[in-house]
């Protein structure tokens, strides 16, 4: 009964947070809300008795993604109304790919697993051990493949930003630390009326 | 139906036996802390409310409390006013899972140590809501600075949680401060207990690292336009967090409420005794820290993040593991 009720009160804050994140008219609320879509997804997670997989979620896309996209919304100078007039175009693109995701979820509870072989597969033992006791045999090549998406990812946006700029100076820290005193400062004893003579 | 009420009362119970002493060490916190720079400084300290100036801060609490509120008229007034408040329930509701004896803890749960990094990752929003709800350039630029200070020791500190874990086999921090009974991890660990206190130092905004709020050159960073309460508020957690680092710090690599040597006179001590002191080592090493270096300028802490501290733990995590594996010493 609690677990029930409070899946139904999870889920529909959820879908509330994620209707705000798409109908908010200031982007940075527009994250906020995301983050706390976020939020009730790992509450759904934890209370599946996926404790792990709910607190990764919450580690990666609560405390890296959604701050990174905040940080990036946050110094966007955006036109709230041109913003909403553009709304519309992506509509078809939207329902695309709400079809596939809707698919992909049919796929998965209807056809591919039984519900029961589901619960005992998760009470059975230590969630995150199952989770380790899988990811380096069965899935390592999956687990491989993905990570090397994500370099490639990460470097392909480097190379797009990163460009060389000669004129741009440049500090080099090995030869900031290797200099002493001597380098930079002289003593000279000057003669009174002379100066300095330029060597 | 009594049963369930009894628990909840137990429950709350705890919470405050908690939070309490948690928000009374942040005043005695503060106290110590003006007292230590003014014994570097060869001043006196605090040294008037109370016997030796022992009630400043709470005296600083009550002044604070009775001043304005001021809301700037371009903020973001909701967010303005919850920043504060965010900032505070995430550096208190980590302690649910803290264990200060290997009985005495709010919830014993498997995943304890990604509970607290992710609380702690959480701790950024707090700092980067006030800094953009306050509509003002100084707080937006302390808290752009944040993000990324925030973002690039986590990643240091969880290579370090990662090696630790290898030593361990489980997430739950009782397990870890158990298998620590015969070795403090600090010793065998030492490296990464050398980088996790310096990335907690980052990760809670401490000098020399903090460049969120340098006065130097952003006035005050992110809480410029705070005054009264709310700047309370930001105060009250920035100190909390040490505690918390702290205590995870003594968690991971100092053996929890173990003794240091487990022979007669010390093992009789409870181990909430040794929990503590240690706490307060940890605590006066970030003291310390503060009265001896100066900030470090930003490009420099980036550099050390991402050039120095991420390659090194990365391989310190291979060697970890391949150590372990070769002679046969993996947990389970």
């Amino acid at each position: 009964m609690f677990l029930v009720g409070s899946f139904f009160l999870f889920a529909a804050f959820l879908i509330t947070t994620c209707i705000f994140v798409i109908f908010s008219k200031n982007p940075v609320n527009s994250v906020l809300f995301l983050v706390l879509a976020f939020l009730n997804s790992t509450f759904l997670f934890i209370l599946i008795g996926a404790e792990f997989v709910g607190i990764i979620l919450a580690i990666v896309y609560i405390g890296a993604v959604a701050i990174l996209f905040l940080f990036v919304v946050m110094m966007l100078d955006i036109q709230i109304t041109t913003l909403m007039f553009n709304i519309k175009r992506y509509i078809p693109l939207a329902l695309l790919f709400a079809g596939i995701i809707l698919a992909e979820i049919v796929y998965l509870t209807v056809f591919k697993t039984s519900k029961d072989n589901l619960d005992t597969f998760i009470r059975s033992k230590n969630n995150t051990e199952q989770i380790g006791d899988v990811l380096y045999t069965e899935y390592f090549i999956d687990f491989q493949l993905s990570g090397i998406v994500l370099l490639l990812a990460m470097i392909g946006a480097i190379v797009l930003t990163h460009v060389y700029r000669p004129t741009i100076k440049r500090q080099n820290i090995e030869s900031q630390n290797s200099t002493t005193a001597e380098d930079r400062v002289k003593l000279l004893k000057i003669k009174s009326g002379e100066g300095i003579k330029d060597d | 139906m009594t049963s369930l009420s009894f628990e909840l009362t137990i429950g709350i119970l705890k919470i405050f036996s908690f939070v309490v002493p948690v928000l009374v060490s942040v005043a005695l916190l503060v106290y110590l802390e003006r007292k230590v720079l003014g014994a570097v400084q060869l001043r006196k300290g605090p040294n008037v409310v109370g016997p030796f100036g022992i009630l400043q801060s709470f005296a600083d609490v009550l002044k604070l409390l009775t001043k304005e509120n001021l809301l700037p008229s371009s903020s973001n007034k909701f967010l303005f006013i919850f920043a504060p408040m965010l900032t505070l329930i995430l550096s208190l509701i980590a302690w649910a899972v803290i264990p200060i004896s290997s009985t005495y803890v709010i919830a014993n749960i498997n995943i304890g140590i990604l509970y607290l990094f992710a609380v702690s990752s959480f701790g950024v929003y707090g700092v980067i809501i006030a800094g953009w709800a306050s509509n003002s350039k100084y707080p937006f630029l302390g808290a752009l600075r944040s993000a990324a200070q925030m973002i690039s020791y986590e990643v240091s500190i969880g290579f370090v949680i990662i090696t630790v874990l290898i030593c361990v086999g489980s997430l739950n921090l009782i397990d870890i401060v158990e298998s620590q009974k015969n070795m403090w991890f600090a010793i065998p660990l030492l490296p990464m207990f050398v980088i996790f206190i310096i990335s907690a130092l980052a990760e809670t905004n401490r000098l020399p690292f903090d460049l969120p709020e340098d006065e130097a050159t952003l006035v005050a960073g992110f809480f410029t336009e705070y005054s009264s309460i709310s700047f309370g508020l930001f105060f009250l957690a920035e100190y909390a967090n040490m505690i918390l680092m702290s205590s995870l710090t003594v968690i991971l690599f100092l053996g929890g409420w173990y003794p240091p040597i487990d022979i007669f006179p010390l093992n009789v001590i409870p181990g909430i005794f040794w929990f503590v002191i240690k706490v307060f080592l940890i605590l006066f090493v970030f003291l310390w820290v503060r009265a001896t270096f100066p900030r470090y300028r930003y490009d420099q802490l980036m550099r050390l993040g991402w050039k120095i501290f991420l390659p090194f733990t990365l391989i310190w995590v291979v060697i970890t593991s391949a150590f372990l594996f070769y002679f046969g010493l993996l947990p389970n």
